[in-house]
């Protein structure tokens, strides 16, 4: 038997964490409590950090070790820490119900996720990481939009934008071998930094002028 | 079909003295990670002994159905647990479509359990046979789709070949679709185990609890007999769960050195998913009943990708 290559072995490992991805995905949809949600967020961004990683360790890239750091500095550390702090200060831990029930929306998610199988399929081999990666970072963006209609709570919300955004970097990385160029990711990670502070302040606001965070009440006239 | 009557009987008894070690066991951690002192580990073994002492009381409207059915739970866990490679990579039994023959076994006994329930005609017995009856018909689908996305990248439902199989060099156990089959299969486990997100295995409380609920009219060696089988019961998940996906370090031969390595290794296994079954139990509530359909949907869906998954990451 001869050994496999480091190619072989980084493919497996990459759709392997993709594939942690989609579940911490799959239970964020179905999960209820405000601060699982975000624990589930931080691990997920925690995947995503170690595919840099293996990327970087495997085809020699230094600089996709910056993105690494960066990633569990930024999403697995630092927001799902301000995030926390902003449920406790506000003081509400648990989701009202959302649009569709868990049952539904699972499904929904399923059918979501085969759809991006199926789209993703012909650009194959376009890939040169892993071996559909692309499909699960499709999904995760559809997934992400579903999660961010399905939720009624600004910060739900937020968490959801979030994810988008992982699925957003994992295509990125499964497309181009080395992510993209380096300013770019990190525009966009700072533009993900800034733009969650910028919600949690505007969360915070809602709830202060209207008492909740639902946003569906935000139609309804103040005087 | 080969027999070998030494295998046959080496994992019949690491069964019955492994099964009650395992309980024991999450119950001493979860107690630990609660803060309290908890019960010794072996306390299982002096229940077990005790109730096996103890004269029983048969309610006076039981059918023979009422002491049929610890013998059937008992048995068809025992059978089961037979089938599944724990030690050797070869298991001891095999039957008609091997994993097949597990999901169906099991579910022969959770089918007497109910009746056992059902037969002394107290109203918690109905209650909790009804339950539990719904809960698996949601959790049994998901744990069938979740066994068979190993089995398809097999090319057999045959749970030693399945192991065999899986024996190939280590990065090939990073398999995406298996990601999603074991966190399935894990929800699917907890529910059958009647663990804390679905049932409490510590509550006497009537509204609430399943299993307890159906075992109320038993007593003495009947309920030595329910209790054994419910630990053989999530000993052989468990053991499932561990060798099919992790099946590392599991003896391709009888040499003592392999047996010896084998063991280790699934008792390392086995302490792991014991570890993450008290985390699971100690940092979520139960759920509503109603809410139960939520969470083994997840596992039915999950597992279900992970099935299509299979062809689209082949």
């Amino acid at each position: 038997m001869n050994g496999p290559t480091p190619a072989e072995i980084s493919a497996q490992l990459i759709t392997f964490c993709a594939a942690g991805m989609l579940v911490f995905q799959l239970l964020l949809i179905v999960q209820r409590m405000l601060l699982t949600n975000i624990r589930l967020f931080a691990l997920q961004s925690f995947l995503l950090t170690s595919i840099a990683g293996i990327i970087a360790y495997f085809h020699n890239a230094t600089h996709v070790y910056l993105v690494a750091a960066l990633t569990l500095i930024g999403k697995v550390v630092f927001l799902p820490w301000l995030l926390d702090r902003q449920v406790r200060r506000i003081g509400i831990s648990q989701e009202i119900e959302p649009l569709l029930n868990a049952p539904a929306s699972m499904l929904l998610c399923g059918g979501l996720t085969l759809l991006s199988y199926i789209v993703a399929r012909p650009f194959t081999a376009l890939e040169r990481l892993g071996n559909n990666t692309l499909g699960i970072a499709m999904s995760l963006v559809l997934t992400g939009f579903f999660l961010m209609f399905n939720r009624r709570k600004a910060i739900t919300q937020v968490l959801a934008l979030l994810t988008v955004e992982n699925g957003v970097m994992l295509a990125a990385v499964a497309l181009t071998t080395y992510g993209m160029p380096l300013v770019v990711e990190l525009g966009i990670f700072f533009d993900v930094v800034v733009a969650v502070m910028v919600l949690g302040i505007l969360v915070y606001r809602i709830r202060d002028s209207f008492a909740s965070m639902d946003t569906s009440k935000l139609n309804q006239l103040k005087g | 079909m080969n027999l070998n009557p030494l295998a046959i009987a080496l994992q019949t008894a690491l069964l019955l003295l492994l099964a009650p070690l395992v309980s024991g066991l999450i119950r001493n951690w979860k107690a630990k990670l609660q803060n309290r002192r908890g019960p010794r580990i072996w306390q299982p073994y002096s229940d077990l002994l005790k109730f096996l002492r103890k004269d029983m009381v048969i309610p006076e409207h039981a059918s023979w159905v009422f002491g049929f059915a610890p013998y059937v739970v008992f048995l068809s866990a025992l059978l089961a647990g037979l089938m599944i490679p724990m030690l050797t990579a070869q298991a001891p039994l095999s039957l008609f479509g091997g994993v097949l023959a597990v999901v169906g076994l099991l579910a022969l006994g959770r089918f007497f359990l109910a009746l056992g329930g059902l037969d002394a005609g107290s109203a918690f017995g109905g209650m909790g046979s009804s339950r539990e009856m719904t809960i698996s018909a949601l959790a049994e689908p998901a744990m069938m789709l979740a066994i068979f996305t190993v089995a398809i990248g097999v090319g057999s439902t045959d749970l030693s070949r399945m192991v065999q199989a899986g024996q190939g060099p280590v990065w090939k156990l990073f398999n995406p679709t298996h990601a999603m089959a074991f966190v399935a299969l894990f929800l699917v486990l907890l529910a059958e185990t009647g663990r804390i997100p679905v049932d409490n295995p510590a509550t006497h409380l009537e509204l609430t609890m399943i299993h307890e609920a159906m075992l109320l009219e038993y007593s003495g060696r009947y309920l030595a007999l329910m209790e054994w089988g419910a630990s053989l019961k999530q000993l052989v998940l468990m053991t499932l769960l561990a060798n099919v996906f992790l099946p590392v370090g599991i003896a391709p031969d009888t040499s003592p050195a392999a047996l010896g390595v084998s063991a280790l290794a699934l008792a390392a296994k086995l302490l792991v998913l014991a570890a993450e079954v008290v985390l699971v139990e100690t940092t979520n509530a139960k759920l509503r009943l109603f809410r139960v359909p939520d969470l083994l949907g997840v596992a039915f869906i999950l597992a279900t990708l992970a099935l299509l998954s299979t062809f689209f990451f082949g």
